[in-house]
């Protein structure tokens, strides 16, 4: 294993930006799914504009 | 990007994108479809390409779409463009550090030196100092209304000069980069001169997948500010 990630070193870097990926997907979903909530719980309904001057 | 459908095959899309910008190997020859053609001076560093354009494509498209809410901004004026424009500015600064960053570490590597005042590193320099000129005049105006319509006449102002920082002042000047002036393929678009047919899959795989991913960043960025707001005028 240790011969191959020598020979490959490619794969280690894979591997870190492939990590790096994940923890940034999972805390996209995360927050995604935590301002659903939010949304949710407020009213009115967030798709509204926020404001309209006259 | 509203279904979760929609944001998981973005993810998967990228993923795969990733995988083949990182994997797929670099030969003189190349004899399988999965086989990269080694660019001269560039050799394995080419795979930045995949990776540091999309993110000053993205640049751009976040940019404009500040200008465009901007617009839209002072012809309606309604304060939820304002927001958008903001949240679109806000991100195409975020992507333009990260262009510039991924950028300079490959200069590091290709031309001995992280800065070097090309005329590439010194258009991205100076954008990303009008964005922050952007920021600061923001924060600088307490009124509400007043600091929406500074911006969005400053955000469009801004949005002009984006084409001419990004696309042609790099290319009508003498650098480094490649594509400028003075490199050997000439002053056209780098991707079209020098890349294979499956580099340029790759290429505009990244590209349509880091501008779905802004989008998806954008709606994120946009509602949370709502819900921030909404907060504020409820206290």
């Amino acid at each position: 294993m240790f011969d191959f990630l020598a020979d490959h070193q490619l794969y280690i870097v894979m591997l870190i930006v492939l990590l790096i990926w994940a923890g940034f997907v999972i805390y996209l979903f995360r927050l995604d799914g935590r301002i659903s909530k939010l949304e949710e719980m407020i009213q009115p309904k967030p798709d509204q504009p926020v404001a309209e001057k006259k | 990007m509203k279904s979760t459908t929609a944001k998981i095959g973005l993810v998967l899309w990228l993923t795969l994108v990733i995988c083949a910008a990182i994997l797929f190997p670099m030969v003189p020859a190349p004899e399988k479809w999965y086989e990269f053609p080694i660019i001269p001076g560039l050799e394995e560093k080419a795979r930045i390409i995949f990776f540091h354009v999309p993110m000053a494509w993205t640049t751009v498209v976040a940019f404009v779409a500040a200008m465009i809410y901007g617009i839209r901004f002072l012809m309606t004026k309604n304060l939820d463009y304002d927001l958008r424009s903001v949240s679109a500015a806000g991100l195409g600064t975020m992507f333009c550090i990260l262009a510039t960053v991924t950028g300079s570490l490959w200069a590091k590597f290709n031309w001995g030196s992280f800065w070097n005042w090309d005329p590439r590193e010194t258009s991205i320099f100076v954008l990303l100092l009008i964005y922050g000129a952007y920021f600061a005049l923001r924060s600088a105006v307490d009124v509400e209304e007043k600091r929406a319509t500074l911006s969005a006449v400053y955000a469009i102002i801004a949005g002009v000069t984006v084409p001419f920082f990004i696309f042609v002042m790099p290319r009508i000047m003498t650098g480094l980069h490649p594509g400028s002036k003075g490199d050997p393929q000439g002053a056209g678009p780098v991707v079209q001169f020098k890349m294979a047919p499956n580099m340029l899959l790759v290429f505009f795989a990244s590209l349509l997948g880091f501008t779905l991913l802004y989008f998806w960043l954008f709606n994120l960025k946009v509602r949370s500010s709502r819900l921030e707001l909404q907060q504020q005028s409820q206290e």
